[in-house]
């Protein structure tokens, strides 16, 4: 079975390389039949990664520790999901995981593009293989997953695997990598057609309405997943937070802002014909800081609790890195004249405007995030010492983009196209000027003495205020003409414009979840040593200790607190924070234990057993004010991104190319 | 029956005792300390802070808790406590780069990088708004019906898509 594994691998690394060449040459030389075999050897690849990722879950699920990676990743003890989720919870499985995703998308683009954009399909095809052609070589001959364990003349297996960290096994680590990956990976899709569309100088922008639909899907995925892991962080690590601004989810969040980017910029191209070079530069951009990322993880250059461990992979990373840099420079360089705008900037107050600083305020983000995550590795070349480069650092430097990036989501909507007037602005910010300063107020009055909290508050109101104007004055024309009552003609003008109105609801949920992040501003925690029978109180909550036990099963030993959380007397729940010591890693986890709530978070977390008293448990307790708005948030923009992948009742925006291209059919006909 | 002297040392000693209970035993029941401990970075490769580390008798942020409190209750103040810190363990003890020389860098440069991007998006939108008001007039005088088709558009573009 191994050696069917590692043969299918070594396959379908031969099929990629034919598949890169069979495309390439049957392009150039116009030969149909060539690039068609290029494009089923796709298909031919992704069955054989299918084979050897089913190999490998098989010897997983079946605890088969004649195989190294299963030994190392898994034991008896773990529950099944969990034994699944080993494939991605080591270097070589994850890897793995990489090519088959990249094979999967590779074929389902193929497949429904099949009888569209011939120029171009071959050489998208050859530049996902490429990619394909480079993690397979990893798979191959770097991080092999089916080596076995040998010993003596023999292959041999352990009695037990060394298990899968427990910090992994909770139930968001079973999806949030895949989903993760399902980002990292999907975004080279979007890159193959820019470059086809470069290569082959394709006439209009079609390239960018095939993508669209390709790059929404992405960093849907890509949003969830970094959302699920904050979820895990929340849950798991046992002091609240959901982002530590980690190296390794740093990297998550630089594809995902220059995507962000895209989003909004390519709208310029479809609409205007404008910032051409720049949506490839955005495009390439989150392409190279998947990579990047990916190259962050793995190769250890910096330290992260996510990193896999150190490995030779760095320098592969960055000779393909610096390969298709390279290479995207130099044809970006010669299209020039074909990425020449069809239209220029008419005035400062205009949407125009508006795009390009909401594209400028999401780069600098991304700098600002990668500056942080890499000043450690700068510093100790160029001063020869380390640094760290934490939280504090990444809150002093981002909350203050964010915010701005925040007035212009509220900005955006409030501007016409190509110019606007200042009687025209001053109109449509009257009440969202209103509804900032009001919010402010009660922000101030209920106490908050924090700056950047308020002003977020403000600035949560501000843009609530545009979003839900751009409803109502759509809603209400729907009414008014077809008797409708508010809510069924906010749903109908909805679906009349997915894109458009979707699009405001992803704004509504970054809007939720800033009210979420500025609550961190109102933190509580208190760390006390308690018998059963104690009693402390923090925040308005008085906390009883009822109840500490302890026990073992085959993987893990327990020590479990039963404490009651009341409030004016009353009892509001019983919390059961527990601390788990698993017995094959001997390494300790938190099952914190959380009463969730829209206002605040009451959390506890079983730190351990005193060491300086006897029989004394050491319970953290903390407050969390609005933190679940960012799980809400996350909904809101989750559904938003799936209202804009809904195609339009009525079709309303055409790309600019097919206008002027229809238009131009009309001059003709007409002489 | 005890003496006065006895009487004072058992009041003294419940009331240290009260104090101890109320205040809690461990370090990080001070509050103090839990924010000078949220100001450095755990070596334990929890990658959390001194305060946040979770890890089981963890070898470094333990003893640093425990030697965050006694300086706290030396009556230290929080940079000479930091100072002291910095000069057991190291820079990379600190969460944040120290502002002071190369290190500036870290916190000037996206900063920089932004006024960089403003600056240049203030260049487009010069050369551009030059450039349009000749363009403009030339088209308007040429063709009065394709400014109504350019309102028109301006129209459509603002009732029904973004």
């Amino acid at each position: 079975m191994e050696t069917l594994g590692a043969l299918a691998i070594l396959v379908a690394f031969c099929l990629a390389i034919y598949s890169v060449v069979a495309s390439v040459v049957g392009a150039m030389t116009k030969r149909p039949y060539l690039t068609v075999s290029g494009q089923r050897a796709v298909y031919g690849v992704f069955a054989l990664l299918t084979v050897a990722s089913g190999i490998l879950v098989y010897a997983l699920m079946t605890s088969d520790f004649r195989f190294a990676y299963v030994a190392a990743r898994s034991n008896l003890a773990m529950p099944a999901v969990y034994k699944f989720a080993a494939w991605w919870g080591g270097q070589e499985g994850s890897l793995l995981l990489w090519s088959w995703l990249l094979s999967f998308y590779s074929a389902v683009v193929l497949l429904t593009n099949r009888r569209k954009l011939r120029d171009m399909m071959p050489w998208v095809t050859a530049i996902l293989m490429f990619t394909q052609v480079f993690f397979l070589t990893l798979n191959a001959f770097v991080e092999p997953p089916f080596q076995m364990l040998a010993v003596g003349r023999g292959i041999t297996a352990v009695a037990d695997g060394q298990g899968l960290n427990p910090l992994l096994q909770y139930w968001t680590m079973a999806i949030h990598p895949p989903t993760l990956y399902l980002g990292y990976v999907g975004f080279i899709v979007p890159f193959a057609f820019a470059m086809g569309s470069l290569i082959t100088k394709q006439p209009g922008d079609a390239w960018i309405a095939t993508t669209r639909r390709w790059t929404l899907i992405t960093w849907g995925c890509q949003s969830a997943g970094v959302l699920l892991g904050a979820g895990w962080a929340y849950a798991v690590l046992g002091w609240g937070g959901y982002w530590g601004w980690d190296p390794v989810e740093n990297a998550s969040l630089l594809p995902w802002l220059t995507a962000t980017a895209f989003l909004h910029s390519v709208m310029m191209q479809e609409k205007k014909g404008m910032m051409k070079v720049w949506n490839m530069v955005l495009v390439s951009a989150t392409f190279f800081l998947c990579i990047f990322g990916t190259f962050l993880t793995r190769s250890g250059i910096v330290s992260s609790v996510h990193a896999f461990a150190q490995s030779s992979l760095g320098g592969w990373f960055l000779g393909f890195l610096g390969i298709t840099i390279t290479m995207t420079v130099i044809l970006i360089v010669r299209r020039l004249d074909y990425l020449k705008s069809e239209t220029h900037l008419e005035s400062v107050l205009s949407r125009e405007s508006s795009f390009l600083f909401n594209n400028l305020i999401l780069l600098a983000s991304t700098f600002a995030v990668l500056w942080g995550t890499m000043f450690p590795v700068l510093t100790e070349w160029v001063m020869g010492e380390k640094i760290t480069v934490g939280a504090p650092f990444f809150n002093k430097v981002n909350i203050p983009i964010g915010l701005f990036l925040l007035f212009l989501t509220g900005v955006g909507p409030l501007i016409a196209w190509r110019r606007s007037s200042w009687e025209s602005l001053r109109r449509a910010f009257y009440w969202p000027a209103i509804m900032f300063a009001v919010a402010v107020a009660i922000s101030l009055a209920m106490g908050s003495r924090h700056f950047y909290a308020s002003m977020s508050f403000g600035l949560c109101a501000f843009v609530t205020a545009t979003i839900l104007m751009e409803f109502y004055k759509g809603s209400r024309a729907i009414a008014g003409k077809s008797e409708m009552n508010m809510v069924r003609a906010a749903i109908e003008l909805t679906h009349r414009n997915t894109r458009r109105y979707g699009g405001y609801l992803v704004h509504m949920g970054i809007v939720i979840m800033f009210i979420g992040f500025s609550g961190a501003a109102f933190n509580k925690d208190t760390t006390r040593e308690v018998v059963v029978g104690d009693r402390f109180t923090m925040g308005g909550y008085e906390f009883h200790v009822d109840k500490i036990t302890d026990g073992d099963n085959p993987n893990y030993t327990w020590q479990h607190a039963e404490v009651g959380v009341y409030k004016n007397g009353a009892l509001l729940q019983v919390l059961k924070p527990e601390r788990r010591v698993y017995l094959v890693t001997e390494q300790p986890t938190s099952e914190v234990s959380i009463r969730r709530r829209l206002n605040e978070d009451v959390y506890l977390n079983f730190a351990g057993m005193s060491t300086t008293e006897e029989h004394k448990a050491i319970i953290q307790a903390y407050i969390f004010p609005l933190v679940s708005w960012i799980w809400v948030g996350s909904a809101v923009l989750m559904f938003g991104t799936f209202v804009c992948l809904i195609p339009s009742k009525a079709r309303l925006s055409y790309p600019r190319t097919e206008v002027v291209e229809a238009y131009a059919e009309q001059k003709t006909v007409a002489k | 029956m005890p003496n006065r002297r006895q009487w004072q040392s058992r009041i003294l000693a419940a009331f240290v005792a009260a104090l101890f209970l109320a205040h809690g035993a461990t370090p990080l029941s001070n509050d103090r300390v839990r924010a000078l401990g949220n100001m450095l970075h755990c070596k334990c490769g929890c990658h959390a802070s001194v305060t946040e580390c979770n890890m089981l008798q963890c070898h470094f942020s333990d003893p640093v808790r425990q030697e965050l409190l006694t300086m706290v209750e030396a009556g230290r103040s929080n940079d000479d406590i930091l100072d002291t810190m910095v000069g057991k363990h190291g820079k990379d003890v600190l969460r944040k780069p120290p502002a002071e020389g190369f290190y500036m860098l870290s916190y000037a440069m996206p900063y920089v990088g932004l006024a960089a991007g403003l600056a240049l998006i203030g260049l487009l939108l010069r050369f551009y708004l030059r450039r349009r008001p000749a363009a403009a007039l030339a088209a308007g005088e040429a063709s009065p019906e394709l400014n109504r088709y350019q309102a028109q558009i301006d129209k459509d573009l603002s009732d029904l898509d973004s």
